[in-house]
């Protein structure tokens, strides 16, 4: 059987007696977009952090590509590529001077020049970080996510905040990359970017597993008619029980 | 190496774009001694044997020290943990640690590169000329660093808010600059003030580099003793309260 790249069984993390994420368990098969999906607070980021071996969870195990994150850290991080919510960049910096501190912790980066004019960012180079639009630097970020040659990227959000035409931008990126062999985990707000990318999804609701499979299976288990429905479905049902 | 030192000159230059870095450490020192020599230069200070031009340069030459230490330090490391650049440094095959690593060595640069200049200055123009040994100077200028150093580094990782960095800075920053003999000379307090200013950290440091420029070498085991020791417990209370988060 093919192993899984990530297998998240019975993870369980709470914060202040608050159980922010509770008994989840999925898997993302290698070359696949998986998506975690939840509202604001659902526990997306937190399973994220668990997963990357940023916290430690409470119960269950998350592995990344066979590997625990917080115990072969350099092994795991040289083949994956992170873009968290809400990183900033020093004061003072450059685009080109981020894509080189950030090349310079990995052993063969790629080519940094060709993935900023792949990004839309060549004209960029120069510009201080801080410069930048919210969705120029959204897509710095994502720039430096892969800028490791990673087979496996996480995105956290990667477009909120990003104008309709980058957004589409982005998703065409994402899909060249993901013909190329990369395996991609993102969380998002957005129903219809889900539809567009992921060949799976997981719904979770305070930290709990709502439904998981196939944008056809999710949305055919709730009966509706596409996937914006069905999350509703999904976070409305859990309130009536 | 090769990948340390492409980080390294990526930071060396966010550095020096930095107008307190070139304001503080770089300009005041230089602009204070010229004020204090073309006043009062050949004039012996009050009792001391030294004039206010030997006075001065040593004084001045711990400026750059003090500005890294107890500024530029820990508020770069402050500013990258809770900018979250250091967590985000963590998800890559390198440690958080080489940027900190990084910051400290440009920290340690501006530092001499401020003396240099103030060297310069006073040697070219002043026609300074240091009595003691130059290398002894050195080395005991590079404990004094790696000392206020250390000290810097412990305030980073003790105090987790930007805000608390901000008070624990300003109470450390200001009374050694100002107080320690820095930047007015020690001579002119009155003597209960001076034998506070020789208590502080830095003061220790400046005492001993006046000691060792004079050419006085008989005082200085208690000094870098005491120097020694503020390295080793700083440093290593640095290192084992850090957190990266």
């Amino acid at each position: 059987m093919k192993e899984p790249s990530v297998s998240v069984k019975n993870l369980t993390k709470s914060f202040a007696g608050r159980r922010v994420v509770d008994g989840l368990s999925f898997d993302v098969q290698k070359g696949e977009v998986f998506a975690l999906l939840g509202h604001n607070g659902a526990g997306k980021s937190t399973t994220i952090d668990l997963i990357l071996g940023l916290k430690a969870p409470e119960a269950g195990s998350a592995e990344i590509l066979g590997m625990d994150a917080a115990k072969h850290r350099k092994q795991v991080f040289e083949r994956v590529g992170v873009q968290l919510q809400h990183t900033q960049y020093q004061p003072n910096i450059t685009v080109e001077e981020a894509c080189i501190e950030y090349a310079s912790l990995y052993a063969a980066p790629a080519d940094y020049p060709r993935l900023l004019e792949q990004f839309g960012l060549d004209a960029l180079r120069k510009s201080f970080v801080s410069k930048l639009s919210g969705g120029e630097r959204q897509k710095l970020s994502v720039v430096l996510a892969l800028i490791g040659k990673p087979e496996f990227v996480f995105l956290d959000e990667l477009t909120t905040g990003l104008d309709v035409v980058a957004r589409r931008e982005v998703w065409r990126t994402l899909k060249q990359l993901k013909q190329q062999g990369l395996t991609i985990f993102l969380t998002t707000h957005y129903m219809e970017e889900a539809e567009a990318l992921c060949d799976r999804v997981c719904i979770i609701k305070s930290g709990k597993k709502v439904a998981e499979g196939t944008i056809g299976e999710v949305v055919a288990a709730s009966g509706q008619s596409n996937l914006e429905e069905a999350y509703l479905f999904f976070m409305g049902e859990e309130e009536l029980l | 190496m090769k990948r340390f030192w492409s980080m390294y000159r990526v930071e060396q230059k966010i550095f020096f774009r930095s107008p307190d870095v070139i304001l503080f450490c770089l300009a005041m020192p230089l602009v204070v001694f010229v004020a204090i020599t073309v006043i009062t230069g050949g004039k012996s200070a009050a009792d001391s044997e030294l004039t206010y031009l030997q006075s001065a340069y040593v004084a001045l030459s711990t400026v750059g020290i003090c500005c890294s230490a107890f500024m530029s330090i820990p508020i770069t490391i402050v500013e990258c943990r809770s900018q979250g650049i250091l967590r985000r440094m963590y998800c890559s095959p390198c440690s958080p640690a080489r940027l900190l690593a990084c910051d400290t060595i440009c920290s340690g640069v501006v530092a001499a590169l401020s003396t240099l200049i103030l060297t310069v200055a006073a040697v070219v123009v002043f026609g300074y000329r240091m009595p003691g040994n130059v290398f002894a100077y050195i080395a005991v200028w590079l404990l004094t660093m790696i000392s206020m150093f250390s000290i810097g580094l412990m305030v980073a990782s003790l105090c987790r808010t930007t805000k608390s960095m901000n008070v624990a800075t300003s109470l450390l920053y200001f009374p050694m600059l100002l107080f320690s003999g820095a930047t007015i000379p020690a001579e002119v307090f009155p003597k209960g003030f001076q034998t506070a200013a020789k208590l502080m950290p830095l003061g220790v440091g400046i005492d001993l580099l006046k000691s060792v420029s004079m050419g006085c070498y008989d005082k200085i085991v208690m000094p870098v003793v005491v120097l020694t020791a503020i390295a080793a417990i700083c440093g290593t209370v640095a290192v084992k309260t850090f957190r990266w988060e």
